[in-house]
C-alpha cells in the first residue's frame, strides 16, 4: 500500500493533483465538480457543525456503496455530540486515514469511504464506512467433489481472505495487497506463507503485477491473462480454483494465491500439469480409491484426445489391426454412408461441441431441450438416415464423455483443441504422422514453464517432492513439499526427523 | 509472429492436400480369409482361389443384404499372390487385402511338384500374409476345396477357420503349420515340415481303425459337413513326399518338444479281455528328453524318454484295473507298449520311407558343432539321421481312474 | 525464477537407451546377421568390449580437463585448429551417419506400413517432427525422453514376453555360427554402432553436475549393451540361423508373428506406436547433438537456428542412395566400418598428447 502511495505521489509532481485547501467552500466545490454533483445520483454529502470545534464540516460519499448506518454510528453521531481536541479524539473508527490532496480523496470515495472536510483544516479524513453487496457463500459447483468441504469462494475479497484464514491459522499467512488498474483501481491480495514461499516467484509475481498496463482489470478471469508468460499457448499456466479448501493445499505447499473482489475464486501459481489433472477429492479419498480415481480419470484423458484420431488412424490405414469380426461389422455398417470416415467422424465432433456450447449458454428453463436434440441428433437419425455408421456414435460418445472427466476449465479447452489437431493428423498418414503430432504436442507441452517451474516437474525433471504426479502416496508418507517450486523449508512434518 | 503463421500455414495445406495415399476406407476394401493356390498346365503360372468374407452377412446392424452369401469365392490364372489380387479385381468390385488370412491352401498335386516353395518365397516378401498363417494341402484341387467348405454353425468363414483349426490342433490330429515354422525348417534343411492335411472329398471309408488312425476323406462319419482336417502332408524341402495319419501326426507331437497338444483322448488295447478297447487321458507334463550321441563315424544313438500320465476314462470290459495290482501293472505295460509300437513303425517309416524325421531333433545335434559349416557337413538329414539308432522309451508316470472307484458289476446289475 | 541445468542422470540414461538402443530394431541386427548368421548376438559384445576403453578414457580425460565439452577438449588438448579440425571430422561422420539412418528408417516406414506413399513426404513429415522436437532443446528433450521411456521398453518387454513361447533356446548352435573369425572381425570392424555414445560428451557441462554425466553415461551404455544382446539374441532364437540373415527387419517381422491370444492377431500397429516414439525420439537427439557439434566446432553462439538447415541438409543427402538395400548394406556398412577406427582411436591420441603435454599431472 505504502509502495503503491509513494508511486503515486511521484506522479503526481509532475501533474500536480489540486491539495486539501484549509477553506471548506472551495473544497465542497472542487470535489462536487470531480464528481460531477447533481449529474450524479448517488453521489452524496452531509454537512453538519461539529460539537468539538463548532467548525462547519462536510461529510462525501457515495450512498450507494456505503453503510448508512455505519456512517451515522461512525461520523456522524460522534461529531455531533462528542468532545474533543481535534477530529481523531472524536472519530474512533478503527481506519482513519488523513488524506491531503484529491487524486487520494477520488480514490476513497470510489473505494466505498466517506471524506470528511473541516473548515480550516488543510487536511480530509477518511472513514471506512464501505458496505458492497455480494453473493453469499455458496457450494462450488464447477469442481464438484463427493467429499470435502462444499464452501466455494465468492466475489469478495474480505469473505475470500476470511475463508482461507478459516483454514490455516497460521501467522506467517501474509495477504499483501497491491492495486492494478490506471483509471479504476482494484486491490488484488497475495496471498503466502511468508517462511514457505520461495522468493524469486513472490518477486515475479508482485512484478508482473505492477507491469498491467491497462484502464481497469475487473476480476481474476481477466488478471489471469494480464500475468501469464505465453498468451498465445495451448495450455494454461496458471490454476484457477473455486474451492477455498483447494487453495489453501496449495499455500501449504508453498504456493501463492492471488484474490481480488469480483472473482468467485482464487489463481494458484506457480503449477504443473499434474495441478490440472488433480482433483481436491482425490485428497479427500482414501490413497487407494484417491489413486483409482486419477488412473480413471489418466484414462479419459488418454481417451478424449485420441479415441477418434486413434480410430482413424487405425480403419483408414492400419485395418489389419481390427481383428476380424469387429472389422467386418464396422466395413458392414459403412458401406452405406455417404462419407469418408474421417468426416464422419468431424461431422459427431463439430455436433458434440455444438451441443455443448448451446448446453452451455442456454437458459436454464430450456436446459432439457437440449438434451433431447442432442441426442435424436447424435444418436438414433443421424445413424437412421445413413449419414453416419453408428459405430461413429459410440466413438465419439466416449470421446465426448470422457472430456468431462477432465475437469478444470482451462485445461478441457487445451484437450478439446488437441483432438482436433490428433485428429487431422490421424487422417494424413495414420499413427505415422498422429505419433508425430503427438510427440511435438507432448514435447511442446514439456517446454511450457509456470513461473520458471516446468510443466511436467516433478516427473521429470525430478525433485525432492512428494511425487504427486499421476498417483499420490498416503499422506502420512508425504515429507516433502513439492521441490520444483523450491520453497523456503521443504520439509512437511515438523516432528518427524 | 503472424508472417511465421502465415507461411507455416502455407506450408501445411498442401501436406493436407497429399495426405492420402495409404487411406483406404474400409468398405472400398475386400478381405480375404482364405488362399488357395492350384497348379495350372502352364509352367510358372498358378490357379489362385481367393475366399473374401462378406461383410454384410451376420452383422446385425445392417438390415438388408442378409439374402447374400457369407462369402464369395474367385479363382484366377497368375504367377503369384500378389499380382493375381490385381488381375481379379477385374471382377472383384474392391481392393483385395490379404491382411486378414487364415490359412493358405495348396492342392496336393502342387505340394507335390516342388512349386510350392516359389509360391511361398513370395509370401515372405509382402507384410500383407503373416507369418502365422496355417499352410494347409487339400487332397483335391484347393479352388475345388474352397469352393465346397460349408460350414453349417459359422456364417463367417474367418470364424471357422479359426475355430475348426485351434480346435483340431489342441487335440493333436493335425499339426501346427505356420509359415514361420515352414520357413525355419525348410530353410534349415534338416528336418521334415508337417502341414495340415484336409478334403472335401470322401475317400474310400477305412472302417477298421480305431479313433485317430484316418488321414483326412477316410472318416466313417455321418452328418456335420463334409470337409475333414485330418493327419499331416509332409514337406522334405518344399516339396510334399507322404502323409501322416491322424495317429502319427499325434506321435510326433509328443516327440517334438517344441509343439504342445492340449487334449488327447484315445484308446488302448484290453489286456485281459482282447475285444475291448480301453479309453484313457494322454496327458504329458514335461517335454521328452531326447539325449543325442553323436558318433562321427559310426551310427549315432538316439534316446527318447517321454514321461507321461494317464487317466482311464472307460473300461468297457469292466475289467477291475483300479483295485487289482497285478491288473495295474499289466495295463500299465500294455500302455507302454502299445505306445512304444507305434512310435517305432513312426520312426521306421521316417528312417527308411522318408529318411528325415519331422520331430525337429535337429536341434539336439547342433550342439556338437561349432560353426554351421561343420554342422552342414555333418548332414542331419542325409547321413545321421537316417542311420541312427533309435531307442524309445515310454515311462508312464502316474496311472489315474477318474471318479469312480470301481466298475458297475456287471454280474449284479444283470442279476 | 531460473533454474539451470536441471538435466540429471536419468535425464541422460532415457536419451542414451532411446538413442543407441534403438539399434536392436532398425536394421542393425539384420546388417550383422547377414555376415555372422545365429552367433551374431555375440557382435555387440565385442564390439562393446573395444570401443568401451576408448570411450572410459574420454570421460576420463573430460573429468581431468573439467567444464569442457568434447570440443572444447579437444582444442584444449590438440590446440585450436587441430582440435577443430578433428571435431569437424567427428561432425561429418556422424551426420553422414545421421542422413544414412533416417533414410533408412523412413524407408522401413514406407515399406512396411505406407507402401504407396512416396518416400519423400514420408521423409519430410519425419524430419519435420524430428526439427519441431529439437527446436524445443536438451532440457525438453531430455524430459520427454525419460517420460517416454518406460512406455518404450514396456512395449519392447511385452513383445519379448509374448514371443517367449515360440522361442527355442537350441537354435543357439551352432554356437559361433558362421565361425568365431567371422564374428570377431565383425564384432571389431563395427564396433562403430556404439559411436553414438561419444556423440553425448558434446553435452558434458550441461548436466546438473559433471557427476551425473558420468554416472548416466556408465549406466546408459550399460543397459543399452545388454539390450542390444539379449534382443539380437532373441532374433536367432525366433527365426534361427537360415531366415535370420534374411529377415531385412527383424523386429517388424517379430510383431506382424506375435498375437494377443485368438482375437487379436494382427497387433503390428500397436508395437508401431512406440517404435515410432523412439524412432523420432532418437533423431530429435541426433539432430540436436550434431547441430551442437557443428555449433561448438565453428564458435557459434546461438546454434538451435542451425537446426532446421541441417534437417534440410539430411534429407537432401539422405535421398541420395536409390534404394534401401543399397544403402543399408552398401553405405551404412561401410560408413560403420569406416568409423570405427576414428571412434577408437581419437581418445587415445587425446590421452597420448595430453599426457606427453603433462596436463594429465595437473591436480
Amino acid at each position: 500500500m505504502f509502495k503503491f502511495l509513494k508511486k503515486v505521489q511521484q506522479t503526481d509532481s509532475k501533474s500536480e493533483p489540486e491539495a486539501v485547501h484549509t477553506k471548506l467552500d472551495k473544497n465542497a466545490q472542487h470535489i462536487k465538480q470531480l464528481f460531477s454533483y447533481g449529474l450524479n445520483k448517488d453521489f452524496t454529502f452531509r454537512e453538519l457543525t461539529a460539537k468539538y470545534s463548532q467548525e462547519k464540516i462536510e461529510i462525501y460519499y457515495y450512498s450507494s456503496i456505503v453503510d448508512a448506518n455505519k456512517v451515522y454510528d461512525a461520523i456522524v453521531r460522534p461529531l455531533l455530540e462528542s468532545e474533543g481536541k481535534q477530529i481523531r479524539d472524536v472519530i474512533v473508527a478503527e481506519s482513519v486515514k488523513e488524506i491531503t490532496d484529491f487524486e487520494q480523496a477520488t480514490e476513497h470515495i470510489n473505494s466505498g469511504k466517506a471524506i470528511i472536510f473541516e473548515d480550516g483544516n488543510n487536511t480530509a479524513y477518511s472513514i471506512d464506512v464501505a458496505k458492497f453487496e455480494y453473493r453469499g457463500i455458496g457450494k462450488a459447483e464447477n469442481e464438484s467433489t463427493i467429499r470435502g468441504p462444499q464452501e466455494a469462494f465468492t466475489e469478495s475479497l474480505n469473505v475470500n481472505v476470511s475463508l482461507i484464514r478459516k483454514r490455516m491459522h497460521d501467522k506467517q499467512l501474509v495477504t499483501e495487497g497491491k492495486q492494478v488498474g490506471a483509471r479504476s483501481k482494484s486491490e488484488v491480495n497475495i496471498v503466502y506463507v511468508k517462511d514457505l514461499v520461495n522468493e524469486e516467484i513472490l518477486k515475479s509475481v508482485r512484478e508482473r503485477l505492477d507491469n498491467i498496463e491497462a484502464d481497469n482489470v475487473r476480476n481474476l478471469e481477466l488478471l489471469e491473462q494480464f500475468i501469464e508468460e505465453r498468451p498465445y499457448s495451448l495450455v494454461p499456466t496458471v490454476l484457477f480454483t473455486e474451492r477455498p479448501g483447494n487453495a489453501t493445499s496449495y499455500l501449504e505447499d508453498g504456493h501463492i494465491i492471488i484474490l481480488m473482489n469480483n472473482s468467485a475464486g482464487c489463481l494458484i501459481v506457480p503449477v504443473t500439469f499434474w495441478s490440472f489433472f488433480h482433483s481436491p477429492e482425490d485428497r479427500y479419498l482414501r490413497f487407494l480409491f484417491g489413486n483409482f480415481s486419477r488412473l480413471v480419470r489418466m484414462l479419459a484423458f488418454y481417451l478424449t484426445t485420441m479415441i477418434s484420431a486413434t480410430y482413424i488412424a487405425i480403419t483408414n490405414f492400419h485395418s489389419a489391426m481390427l481383428p476380424p469380426d469387429l472389422l467386418l461389422a464396422i466395413t458392414a455398417s459403412r458401406e452405406r454412408v455417404p462419407f469418408p470416415l474421417i468426416f464422419e467422424i468431424l461431422i459427431m465432433e463439430i455436433a458434440f461441441e455444438l451441443i455443448r456450447e448451446a448446453g452451455i449458454r442456454i437458459p436454464n428453463p430450456l436446459g432439457p431441450t437440449i438434451g433431447i436434440v442432442g441426442a435424436l441428433i447424435l444418436g438414433q437419425a443421424a445413424v437412421q438416415a445413413n449419414i453416419i455408421s453408428p459405430i461413429i456414435v459410440i466413438i465419439t460418445a466416449v470421446s465426448g464423455l470422457t472430456s468431462f472427466a477432465v475437469t478444470d476449465v482451462s485445461i478441457n479447452y487445451s484437450v478439446r483443441i488437441t483432438r482436433f489437431i490428433f485428429i487431422f493428423s490421424a487422417g494424413f498418414l495414420g499413427i505415422f504422422s498422429l505419433m508425430g503430432a503427438f510427440l511435438a504436442w507432448f514435447m511442446y507441452v514439456a517446454s511450457i514453464k509456470s513461473f520458471g517451474v516446468p510443466f511436467f516437474a516433478p516427473l521429470s525433471p525430478s525433485y525432492r517432492s512428494p511425487h504427486d504426479t499421476l498417483f499420490r502416496k498416503a499422506i502420512r508418507n508425504e515429507i516433502w513439499r513439492p521441490g520444483q517450486i523450491k520453497p523456503k523449508d521443504i520439509r512437511k512434518k515438523a516432528n518427524s526427523k | 509472429m503472424r508472417l511465421k503463421t502465415i507461411i507455416l500455414i502455407i506450408m501445411l495445406i498442401p501436406l493436407f492436400l497429399v495426405g492420402c495415399y495409404d487411406k483406404k476406407e474400409l468398405e472400398q476394401q475386400a478381405y480375404v480369409v482364405a488362399i488357395g493356390v492350384d497348379k495350372t498346365d502352364e509352367k510358372g503360372l498358378y490357379k489362385f482361389t481367393f475366399q473374401i468374407a462378406n461383410p454384410e452377412v451376420g452383422s446385425a446392424i445392417v438390415g438388408g443384404g442378409s439374402q447374400e452369401e457369407p462369402k464369395e469365392t474367385v479363382s484366377i490364372k497368375g504367377s503369384d499372390i500378389l499380382t493375381a489380387t490385381n488381375t481379379a479385381n477385374s471382377f472383384v468390385s474392391r481392393e483385395i487385402t490379404l491382411d486378414h488370412t487364415k490359412v493358405l491352401i495348396a492342392s496336393e498335386e502342387l505340394a507335390r511338384s516342388g512349386d510350392f516353395i516359389r509360391i511361398m518365397q513370395s509370401t515372405a516378401r509382402t507384410t500383407q500374409i503373416r507369418r502365422g498363417v496355417q499352410i494347409l494341402v487339400s487332397k483335391e484341387d484347393a479352388s475345388e476345396f474352397l469352393q465346397n467348405i460349408n460350414p453349417k454353425m459359422e456364417t463367417r468363414p474367418h470364424k471357422y477357420y479359426q475355430l475348426i483349426l485351434d480346435r483340431a490342433k489342441e487335440t493333436g490330429i493335425i499339426p501346427e503349420a505356420e509359415i514361420h515354422r515352414f520357413f525355419q525348417i525348410t530353410e534349415g534343411d534338416a528336418d521334415l515340415f508337417l502341414a495340415i492335411y484336409a478334403t472335401n472329398k470322401k475317400a474310400k471309408e477305412k472302417d477298421d481303425g480305431y479313433e485317430d488312425e484316418y488321414v483326412a476323406g477316410q472318416l466313417p462319419k455321418e452328418g456335420g459337413n463334409n470337409s475333414q482336417f485330418m493327419g499331416s502332408a509332409v514337406f522334405k524341402e518344399g516339396k510334399m513326399i507322404g502323409t501322416l495319419d491322424g495317429q502319427e501326426t499325434r506321435l510326433a507331437h509328443v516327440f517334438d518338444p517344441t509343439l504342445d497338444m492340449d487334449d488327447l483322448l484315445s484308446t488302448y488295447p484290453d489286456p485281459i479281455k482282447e475285444e475291448f478297447r480301453i479309453g484313457a487321458d494322454y496327458s504329458q507334463k514335461s517335454s521328452p528328453e531326447i539325449n543325442i550321441e553323436y558318433n562321427k563315424n559310426k551310427p549315432t544313438k538316439i534316446n527318447v524318454r517321454v514321461p507321461f500320465q494317464i487317466e482311464i476314462i472307460a473300461i468297457p470290459s469292466l475289467v477291475d484295473y483300479s483295485q487289482n495290482k497285478d491288473n495295474k501293472e499289466l495295463l500299465k505295460k500294455t500302455i507302454e507298449e502299445s505306445l512304444e509300437k507305434k512310435s517305432r513303425e513312426l520312426i521306421r517309416k521316417t528312417q527308411e520311407e522318408y529318411k528325415a524325421e519331422p520331430f525337429y531333433w535337429s536341434l539336439y545335434i547342433r550342439k556338437y558343432f561349432k560353426t554351421i559349416e561343420e554342422y552342414e557337413e555333418a548332414d542331419w538329414n542325409k547321413n545321421i539321421y537316417p542311420n541312427a539308432e533309435i531307442n524309445i522309451n515310454f515311462d508312464l508316470e502316474r496311472l489315474e481312474f477318474g471318479k469312480m472307484l470301481n466298475d458297475s458289476n456287471l454280474t449284479e446289475v444283470r442279476d | 525464477m531460473k533454474d539451470h541445468k536441471t538435466l540429471k542422470t536419468r535425464e541422460l540414461f532415457a536419451m542414451m537407451t532411446i538413442f543407441v538402443g534403438m539399434k536392436l530394431a532398425d536394421t542393425t541386427p539384420s546388417l550383422l546377421s547377414s555376415k555372422a548368421s545365429n552367433a551374431f548376438w555375440m557382435i555387440p559384445i565385442i564390439s562393446f568390449i573395444v570401443i568401451i576403453p576408448s570411450f572410459l578414457l574420454l570421460i576420463f580425460l573430460l573429468k581431468k580437463y573439467k567444464d569442457k565439452n568434447l570440443i572444447q577438449l579437444l582444442e584444449a588438448i590438440l590446440g585450436t585448429y587441430l582440435g577443430k579440425a578433428l571435431g569437424f571430422t567427428i561432425f561429418l561422420s556422424a551426420f553422414l551417419s545421421l542422413s544414412l539412418d533416417s533414410r533408412n528408417y523412413v524407408e522401413q516406414i514406407k515399406l512396411l506400413y505406407f507402401p504407396e506413399s512416396p518416400t519423400t513426404i514420408l521423409y519430410f513429415v519425419f524430419i519435420g517432427v524430428a526439427f519441431i522436437g529439437a527446436k524445443k532443446g536438451l532440457e525438453v528433450i531430455g524430459y520427454s525422453s525419460w517420460i517416454g521411456l518406460p512406455l518404450i521398453k514396456f512395449s519392447m518387454l511385452l513383445m519379448a514376453f509374448l514371443i517367449f513361447d515360440r522361442i527355442i533356446l537350441l537354435r543357439i548352435f551352432p554356437i559361433f555360427g558362421d565361425g568365431l573369425d567371422v564374428v570377431l572381425t565383425q564384432g571389431i570392424k563395427k564396433a562403430s554402432i556404439f559411436s553414438e555414445l561419444f556423440l553425448f560428451t558434446i553435452a558434458y557441462t550441461a548436466f546438473k553436475d559433471t557427476n551425473t554425466f558420468r554416472k548416466g553415461s556408465y549406466l546408459g551404455s550399460f543397459v543399452v549393451i545388454f539390450e542390444i544382446t539379449f534382443f539380437f539374441l532373441l532374433y536367432t532364437l525366433v527365426f534361427d540361423y537360415n531366415s535370420v540373415g534374411k529377415v531385412a527387419f527383424p523386429f517388424h517381422d517379430i510383431t506382424q508373428y506375435i498375437n494377443f491370444g485368438d482375437y487379436f492377431t494382427n497387433v503390428e500397429t500397436f508395437f508401431m506406436v512406440f517404435w515410432l516414439l523412439a524412432a523420432y525420439m532418437r533423431f530429435i537427439i541426433f539432430l540436436y547433438l550434431i547441430a551442437w557439434i557443428f555449433a561448438a566446432v565453428f564458435n557459434i553462439k546461438e546454434f538451435e537456428p542451425l537446426i532446421l538447415p541441417f534437417a534440410f541438409f539430411t534429407i537432401i543427402i539422405g535421398m541420395i542412395p536409390d534404394n534401401t538395400l543399397l544403402n543399408d548394406l552398401f553405405y551404412r556398412d561401410r560408413l560403420l566400418n569406416y568409423m570405427t577406427p576414428l571412434f577408437i582411436s581419437f581418445p587415445i591420441i587425446l590421452w597420448i598428447v595430453a599426457f606427453f603435454k603433462g596436463d594429465l599431472k595437473k591436480t
